[in-house]
């Protein structure tokens, strides 16, 4: 269970990250792994209105290792280092570390990022050498397959079409066409998303997350020192993980259980229930990890997700609006980060033409091998 | 599919862990772990019982039968030497016995490939050293 007098003592104070757009245009491989996390941190700490060297914590993500970002930000002599491997569920992983480090006073000031170079360096998620199941030797590749098996299992017991689940890719879609730097700004109507070519039926291209290259980095610290700092604070009111290992990958409830266990770490010890949730954040790897969070964690009845996120009530005015930037289908896979820069954005209100009005909470969720989700929101909530 | 070198697609890594149940597919025999400790059957063949942590594993012959939980039709050329195969079917099965395994489903059309679907494991032959267990509808 989190722990209720841990909620909303620390915050995220500053964001910074990179042009996707221009990246994906141009990739550029000069603008190795290591650049791209010295541009994003440069950018959150001044985003935050600190000085470098008030930076004490260090959490590395993404890169192959984590000393290189050390010595080209000078971040030589910090007191507390983790450093994560290149996976995309980590995002919230590093969040509860660094909270929970500067909470204990192992750190004041903790700096974490994310850096990916998939596309300049020509990353295929296809074939694993030999995979957990042998998967190779049957000719299975890439995540997508697995969730694509999850996809004609959910089909079998609850029914719902493909045309249903193009509603969510269409409803990111049209957030990231409101979002500088997101790389996807062409429109997509519901007859695109069906003329897209399959992958593995019965996922499409669509139902698939982005390959390219780019940072983000955020600053953690205490709420108290939060307040003295450049914007509003965006207080992490909770974080919660709930491992979910299969061989297979997917797993056989839809990720229930692991959403069941993450919401009540996250929503039970403060009271806050899917109603007080104003937008959701989420890691869109491929289409259907946003359908079945949202039944999971009770936004929609179970086995009625796809009839739930038709008529826009997933896009901007809607009921609950999702990856309200574009998310990893449309605006970049940054594995999380992004989703966590946008709902800092909405949290201070400065998400521009994109803006929730009255934004208080924002959940974030990452089914995968190992899930994690985090809860924020704007202060004096808690 | 049989025998000899003109086998082109990938093969599994035969390892310490794995070495007797490759053995047994070549015998045309589909056999799974068992705890000698405390009973358990598990897959894939790791040395050690994910239930109790004991390293006294045996083996017990699988039924051969399961079901289909799911299944892809592969359509994106992954992997070149199952390029002439596209589309093809993957399934992910549950055994009678618990474990899932993947494999391909033969004797069907891709369209005819269903959730819930019986099935039963045949036996393909790939080189003079590995026998792939594949499935058929029952």
């Amino acid at each position: 269970m989190s722990d209720r007098e841990f909620a909303g003592q620390t915050a995220i104070v500053g964001i910074g990250g990179s042009d996707f757009a221009r990246l994906y245009r141009t990739p550029d491989p000069e603008r190795t792994g290591e650049a791209l996390a010295t541009e994003a941190i440069a950018a959150a700490i001044a985003d935050a209105g600190l000085e470098k060297s008030q930076i004490d914590g260090l959490i590395t993500g993404g890169l192959p290792h984590y000393e290189p970002v050390a010595y080209r930000t000078g971040l030589t002599d910090v007191r507390f280092v983790v450093d994560y491997p290149q996976a995309g569920r980590m995002c919230a992983m590093a969040l509860m570390h660094a909270a929970t480090a500067v909470h204990h006073g192992l750190a004041d000031y903790v700096v974490l990022f994310n850096s990916v170079v998939f596309r300049s360096q020509g990353v295929k998620f296809g074939a694993q050498p030999q995979g957990l199941l042998y998967d190779t030797i049957y000719g299975m590749a890439s995540p997508g397959a697995q969730y694509s098996m999850g996809f004609t299992r959910y089909q079998a017991e609850y029914g719902g079409t493909e045309e249903q689940l193009g509603a969510i890719p269409v409803a990111i879609r049209s957030h990231a066409r409101m979002t500088p730097g997101a790389i996807m700004q062409a429109e997509m109507s519901i007859d695109d998303y069906l003329a897209s070519r399959y992958i593995a039926e019965p996922l499409r291209l669509f139902d698939y997350c982005l390959v390219n290259d780019g940072a983000v980095a955020y600053v953690v610290t205490t709420a108290e020192r939060a307040r003295d700092l450049a914007h509003p604070p965006v207080l992490i009111a909770g974080t919660a993980g709930r491992a979910n290992f299969r061989e297979w990958y997917v797993d056989l409830g839809f990720w229930d259980e692991a959403c069941r266990s993450m919401k009540a770490d996250l929503f039970d010890p403060l009271g806050v229930t899917t109603d007080d949730i104003d937008c959701l954040q989420v890691y869109d790897n491929f289409s259907v990890s946003v359908l079945w969070g949202l039944e999971g964690f009770g936004f929609a009845p179970k086995g009625q997700g796809l009839d739930w996120v038709q008529n826009g009530r997933i896009a901007l005015g809607g009921e609950l609006p999702v990856n309200t930037s574009g998310g990893m289908l449309s605006e970049s896979y940054l594995q999380g980060w992004n989703q966590h820069a946008e709902a800092v954005r909405q949290l201070r209100g400065q998400a521009g033409e994109r803006q929730i009005p009255d934004c208080d909470w924002s959940l974030y969720w990452c089914l995968s091998a190992l899930p994690g989700a985090t809860l924020l929101c704007r202060d004096g909530l808690l | 599919m049989s025998g000899g070198t003109g086998y082109l697609k990938p093969l599994p890594t035969v390892t310490a862990e794995d070495r007797e149940f490759w053995a047994a597919a070549r015998e045309h025999r589909f056999v799974l772990p068992k705890c000698q400790a405390c009973g358990h059957v598990w897959f894939p063949p790791y040395a050690s019982c994910p239930a109790c942590l004991s390293f006294d594993r045996g083996w017990t012959e699988a039924s051969g039968r399961g079901t289909v939980w799911g299944f892809t039709i592969m359509r994106q050329p992954y992997i070149p030497s199952f390029e002439p195969e596209l589309p093809y079917n993957v399934v992910l099965v549950e055994l009678e016995e618990g474990p899932m395994v993947y494999s391909n489903l033969i004797d069907i059309d891709n369209a005819d490939v269903a959730c819930g679907l019986p099935v039963e494991a045949v036996f393909e032959d790939a080189t003079d050293e590995i026998t792939l267990i594949k499935f058929r509808p029952v």
